[in-house]
């Protein structure tokens, strides 16, 4: 389906559609002051009807008026009540396994399809770590394609393999023996047989090809690539899908793209944080993904506790707001919620990493 | 509002919004020169616009092939491969190597910060020496750019570690041809220092003038293999009033070391330095420019003094484990601090 983009343009652009508003019925409108298609929503238009009778062709502008409502109806979206939303929920979004078992008894399950999870931390506090656990998960346990966007040049396939194989080179090997037939009693593999083993190895194969890996260093690279990424997602919708559905989006690190544009004069790099925030909750509700983004800490001066990067503005974007704090040189993680739809926040869960 | 995600200077886009373009649909149904009158900009700016909006629709419009997503995405398991064949620079001590898996790594952004008097400098020379190290010795053959705030290169240091390196290359090659006698090396340490491009560097807007520069000047020396900035903290410490500016300039500066290092796979070194911070009701070394330069790195190595001895410890690192070495600085450049044999142990 075609969508018509009636937008707030000038009423000239709509002329070549549709040839109803022509000169006459844009003097009309102009002598109204109505020069766009949101004057003519602002206008009363019962008022701007009783006028157009008293005019000489009043059955066509009167029929001009009818077309633009029209127009604009297309844009509204459809209505939907709570039984529907409901089943949506129940039939569509189901929760993602996060890869760790902390993390999947403090959320009841894992990350929530349809919504925007947030790992907020300071530096190296394991938030990489989670993105790629919760990308093994994904694409081995659920069995569907994930989308990893990489803003740090952070991305490891091999730890991602190794989270598959069970997490450390050890349990790798093992599993990867255990596969091959190959006799265990193979004693300390140096890392590069180690890789050999791994890219010989066909299941890690099959699973390391539904997670797409794309690097990105500015907000508007990142806005192209959501935007191909839309699109893609709606065409293949129409096609017969062979391949596995994308479940998973993960953007790491969304605050480095943005904290270059925030602050400064102007606005306007809050506005492109808050379209880029709302582009991703409507990739998420459209086509029942989770989304996983991460954000950086910044001391709060005086009183020296650490807040969340990107101000108040984001703070509210997000459905679920998680803050990971590691223990010194240990491998503890503490992983407490900040914000969530339907869980109080405070609760807190110790995990092991690694 | 779709037209506030083109890039394009405020005014233009003010003056766009207010005579409502406010999508990429409404700019690409109008010809430049109605744009031009109704905006009131000039001609070529119009054109520009359409030409942008043009672009992004048109590649919104065509599908993607089914193998993947979005054109230009990666698969994991081919980045695996790749990871595979990734060469590493050698710091010319072994410990050191084991626990940075190998070396220091092409493609990444590594930040190496500690206390004054601990080897910073050291490390820097030694890596752009051995980057030269040739292939057939296991090295990578290539340039170094050494990007200097401090001035602290100092060229006999450079010498004397080039002169230590060309004469382990020819023990290495009496091993490897079962000599066990010295013979000639190609390279001299002539050819060692007649391949660091050094950068003097007096202030944070020469800094960010050179980072933009480097993208042409290495599409020029297609060999460079290494950059490494020592160090990247000096001139931002003092000159700015404006803090938020500096997190601004900062990530942006990041980022583009990130492309780089991403585009032309070579590695980029940053030196820090260290500072106080008052964390939990104590004093304690924290590297310097704060928290939100701490995310800009791909790995971070903290060197320390434990007694009397250097310890490198990982600090971050998406794939390598936790774990410290000890090294030491001698004549000849950094080496093992257990082993006493002068030899460095290459691939």
């Amino acid at each position: 389906m075609i969508v018509v983009k009636v937008n707030m343009a000038p009423l000239k652009h709509l002329e070549m559609e549709n040839s109803i508003i022509d000169e006459c019925f844009r003097d009309f409108c102009a002598s109204h002051g109505i020069l766009t298609v949101e004057d003519f929503l602002l206008h009363d238009l019962y008022e701007l009807a009783a006028f157009a009778e008293r005019e000489a062709n009043a059955d066509r502008l009167k029929e001009g008026i009818t077309v633009m409502l029209s127009l604009i109806e297309l844009q509204c979206r459809p209505w939907l009540n709570g039984m529907e939303l409901l089943e949506d929920l129940q039939r569509n979004k189901h929760t993602l396994s996060s890869g760790d078992n902390g993390m999947n008894s403090l959320l009841q399950g894992g990350y929530g399809e349809g919504q925007l999870t947030e790992l907020v931390g300071p530096s190296s506090s394991g938030k990489t770590q989670f993105c790629m656990r919760a990308a093994a998960s994904v694409a081995e346990k659920q069995e569907g394609s994930v989308f990893y966007i990489d803003t740090g040049n952070s991305f490891s396939a091999r730890r991602i393999a190794q989270f598959i194989c069970g997490g450390s080179d050890a349990a790798a090997l093992r599993k990867v023996h255990s596969q091959q037939f190959l006799s265990p009693s193979l004693g300390a593999v140096t890392d590069h047989q180690f890789l050999i083993l791994l890219t010989r190895n066909v299941y890690v194969q099959r699973v390391l090809s539904r997670i797409s890996c794309h690097t990105v260093y500015d907000i508007y690279t990142m806005f192209d690539t959501l935007q191909g990424l839309e699109v893609a997602l709606r065409s293949q919708v129409q096609m017969n899908v062979n391949e596995y559905r994308l479940r998973l989006l993960v953007v790491d690190s969304i605050s480095s793209t943005i904290t270059p544009i925030l602050g400064g004069s102007g606005s306007q790099g809050r506005a492109l944080m808050v379209a880029l925030g709302y582009m991703l909750k409507k990739l998420a509700h459209e086509h029942n993904i989770a989304v996983l983004v991460t954000n950086h800490t910044v001391g709060a001066g005086e009183s020296g506790k650490t807040k969340p990067a990107l101000g108040e503005t984001w703070k509210s974007i997000p459905h679920v707001r998680l803050m990971l704090s590691r223990d010194n040189r240990n491998s503890n993680c503490t992983i407490s919620i900040l914000k969530h739809t339907s869980m109080p926040s405070g609760q807190t869960v110790r995990t092991i990493t690694r | 509002m779709e037209t506030s995600r083109l890039p394009l200077s405020s005014s233009i886009r003010g003056k766009l919004i207010s005579a409502g373009y406010t999508s990429l649909s409404s700019i690409s149904s109008v010809s430049s020169t109605d744009l031009a009158r109704d905006v009131k900009i000039t001609e070529s700016e119009a054109f520009e616009i359409l030409k942008m909006a043009n672009q992004i629709s048109g590649s919104s419009s065509c599908n993607g092939r089914s193998s993947s997503l979005v054109n230009g995405a990666r698969n994991a398991w081919d980045m695996l491969n790749e990871e595979e064949a990734l060469p590493r620079i050698t710091t010319s001590c072994s410990d050191l190597d084991k626990i940075l898996g190998g070396g220091i790594s092409c493609r990444d952004v590594t930040e190496i910060g500690g206390v004054p008097g601990i080897g910073k400098t050291q490390i820097g020379i030694q890596l752009s020496v051995n980057v030269q190290i040739p292939r057939e010795f296991g090295g990578l053959g290539g340039k170094a750019i050494y990007i200097d705030t401090e001035g602290s290169f100092m060229v006999e240091r450079a010498l004397q570690i080039a002169q230590a390196c060309v004469e382990d290359m020819e023990e290495y090659t009496g091993y490897m041809h079962k000599h066990f006698k010295a013979s000639q090396v190609q390279m001299k340490p002539r050819d060692i220092l007649e391949n660091i491009f050094y950068f003097r560097v007096c202030s944070y807007t020469e800094q960010i003038a050179l980072v933009n520069h480097l993208d042409k000047f290495i599409s020029e020396n297609k060999d460079v293999k290494v950059v490494i900035v020592d160090s990247i903290t000096f001139h931002f410490r003092q000159d700015f009033d404006d803090l938020a500016q500096r997190t601004r300039v900062l990530s942006e500066m990041a980022l583009k070391f990130m492309k780089l290092a991403k585009k032309f796979s070579l590695a980029v070194v940053l030196l820090n330095q260290v500072t106080t911070k008052y964390t939990e009701g104590s004093f304690q070394l924290a590297l310097a420019l704060g928290d939100s330069w701490s995310h800009s790195c791909t790995n971070r190595v903290i060197l320390y003094w434990n007694g009397d001895e250097r310890y490198a410890y990982i600090d971050k690192s998406p794939s390598l484990p936790s774990a410290s070495a000890s090294y030491t600085v001698t004549g000849r450049g950094l080496r093992n601090s257990s082993s006493s044999s002068k030899r460095v142990k290459m691939m």
